[in-house]
């Protein structure tokens, strides 16, 4: 499953930049995410992701890896875990774009979603509107975070 | 504190008194267990199958007080007080029954895995509607999947059942 | 295999909705259990305890001041061969008698299927359409839910956790109902629900309303399509069919998956919704 948000930051790219790599405030706009962790700073991190639709309940220890970084600008990671309470596995490839000069920031995410396992039995249709969902969430709350904290 | 409740007491048992095939059986059962595993696994009854697993295909399909039920998706504690029927206690001492008859008279099966629940839902729709016409067995049939014969027997020798089934005297 | 659990066997819906407050998320309401026990035999959920409500006696069917009322543990089966249901409500008698199959229909309840909201289901689209309300109850208090509003997401109602949902309540009219559905899969993909009125001899609509299920997450009323047909003289309703249809498939929030994709699912429920105002319109 593909995900491609875009969000107006009124904050300029230093601010924002910074915001992403302060680990518990960027991964506390991430609903459902808790125990942020750095394994290695800029490199590793861990976190664990609980997720709800109706009765199913899905709780994701995640490791994710910093695969690229380009200061200011660019950001690819990739971030996996599994569920053995339900039998299913999440993969997650991101990439995240920083674009806009003074107190303008256009932040871009591209995300490649994969559930694999039991959990899939759901339906992709849901899957995804759940998904779709919680990176709505989180947009906006980072917006809001870096937009209000003024 | 219920979870660790749970834990330390003692498995819970249900005391099951049903009919099977006309003869009365006393069983203790606990709530988790299915009918289709006490059937097969504890009753030796092996005509039911396990096919989809997922009420779909018919093929675990057994008369609780006459009516169809998925006994793959059914808890072994449903059938308190009722009376089971199986593929095995459909023939009268030794006697096939006319659906049974039909199904060898005019190929209703080929490679027998949904034959036994195909029976069975067969003899619940006569039972209920002795002279259904063909689109009345289709619906009633439809939750029966038979992946050799094409159907076409299948409704043939359920149609002749029903013909030889409805003269004054045959039993309901 | 199932995992072990627990059963427990309350005998009036006061003692139920005190289990369920006792045991809260460790503990779940067992009916038929047509779709409980396939999430736990898939192993996507698990309960200690199953609360048996069997016993309660919900499963009346009753006529009542111009009010219809079910009880939420009347099977399918009961539903499908009700005399009193095939003379007040026909429509909902031909749904119930095509929900599933047989076994389904034998085991599974109307209340079980309502609660469960699994987005592939009947009788909540037709429900909305024929304005029914929900009964539910907690303890000694209860409270009515519409129908429309009782649909929240897929797998998700707007019951609280320890409440049971007692009985629908369809209001009896003098109106053309009709439900029809569309699918390949073991599950209907589409379903499109219409109650009108017809006055003078059929030449204009009079009151009308239309759900659409299946296609998204929840069932739904679609308002706004109604607004092209309500009032409207026959000629100008059948005019504006192709646009309600545009409206009520796009407000469906209809998601691609193996049923189909959104395009598609949206055009069909065009097509259903111009079909069954025919049917309805027919039988005023």
């Amino acid at each position: 499953m593909q995900f491609q948000k875009d969000i107006e930051i009124l904050a300029p790219r230093e601010k924002v930049w910074k915001f992403i790599w302060d680990v518990d405030q960027f991964i506390s706009c991430m609903p459902g995410c808790k125990e942020a962790k750095t394994v290695e700073e800029g490199k590793r991190y861990t976190a664990t992701m609980v997720e709800k639709v109706g009765p199913f309940k899905v709780e994701f220890p995640t490791t994710i890896e910093i695969l690229e970084k380009e200061e200011l600008t660019h950001i690819k990671a990739q971030a996996s875990g599994a569920d053995n309470k339900i039998g299913s596995r999440m993969k997650i490839e991101l990439d995240v774009s920083l674009k806009g000069e003074g107190d303008k920031t256009t932040l871009s995410f591209v995300a490649g979603v994969d559930i694999l396992g039991k959990l899939a039995a759901l339906g992709h249709g849901i899957i995804k509107r759940k998904a779709d969902q919680v990176l709505d969430e989180f947009t906006q709350a980072v917006k809001q975070r870096l937009e209000g904290d003024a | 504190m219920s979870k660790a409740m749970a834990r330390h007491s003692d498995a819970q048992t249900i005391p099951l008194s049903f009919t099977l095939n006309g003869r009365l059986q006393e069983i203790e059962v606990e709530p988790h267990e299915l009918l289709l595993d006490l059937v097969r696994e504890r009753l030796g009854l092996t005509g039911v199958k396990r096919s989809c697993d997922v009420e779909v295909c018919g093929a675990c399909t057994l008369l609780v007080d006459g009516r169809p039920v998925s006994a793959c998706t059914t808890l072994a504690l449903e059938v308190r007080g009722r009376s089971v029927l199986t593929i095995e206690g459909l023939a009268e001492d030794g006697k096939l029954h006319p659906l049974q008859e039909a199904f060898i008279a005019h190929g209703g099966f080929q490679c027998g895995f949904c034959t036994p629940g195909m029976i069975l839902a067969a003899k619940a729709l006569l039972d209920e509607n002795p002279n259904p016409t063909e689109e009345e067995l289709k619906h009633f049939m439809h939750g029966n999947i038979c992946r050799c014969t094409g159907y076409k027997k299948i409704i043939e020798s359920i149609m002749a059942a029903a013909k030889k089934m409805r003269p004054a005297g045959s039993k309901s | 295999m199932l995992r072990r659990f627990r059963l427990e066997e309350p005998e009036s819906v006061k003692e139920a909705s005190e289990v369920l407050g006792r045991f809260g998320e460790s503990a779940k309401i067992y009916a038929g259990g047509t779709e409980l026990l396939l999430t736990m035999k898939e192993g996507l959920v698990h309960y200690e305890h199953l609360v048996n409500i069997k016993k309660v006696g919900l499963n009346q069917i009753k006529r009542d001041n111009g009010v219809i009322k079910i009880g939420a543990l009347c099977t399918h089966h009961q539903l499908e061969s009700s005399p009193e249901l095939q003379k007040s409500l026909p429509a909902f008698v031909q749904m119930e008698h095509n929900v599933a199959n047989v076994r389904v229909r034998q085991a599974g309840t109307i209340g079980g299927n309502l609660c469960f909201a699994e987005p592939h289901a009947d009788p909540g689209t037709l429900l909305i359409a024929l304005g029914a309300k929900l009964v539910a109850a907690k303890g000694s208090s209860q409270r009515e839910i519409t129908a429309e509003d009782f649909f929240v997401d897929a797998y998700e109602t707007s019951l609280e956790p320890d409440e049971l949902l007692t009985d629908i309540q369809v209001p009896e009219a003098n109106r053309g109902v009709a439900y029809l559905k569309f699918g390949y899969l073991e599950r209907p993909s589409v379903g499109v629900a219409v109650a009108l009125g017809a006055g003078d001899g059929k030449q204009y609509i009079g009151d009308i309303k239309i759900a659409v299920g299946c296609a998204g997450p929840a069932p739904k009323r679609m308002a706004d399509a109604e607004a092209l047909l309500r009032g409207k003289s026959r000629e100008e309703a059948t005019r504006n069919l192709p646009k309600a249809g545009e409206i009520a498939g796009r407000a469906a929030q209809a998601l691609s998956d193996l049923h189909g994709s959104q395009e598609y699912k949206e055009h069909i429920v065009g097509v259903l919704l111009k079909r069954a105002f025919h049917s309805a319109l027919s039988q005023c």
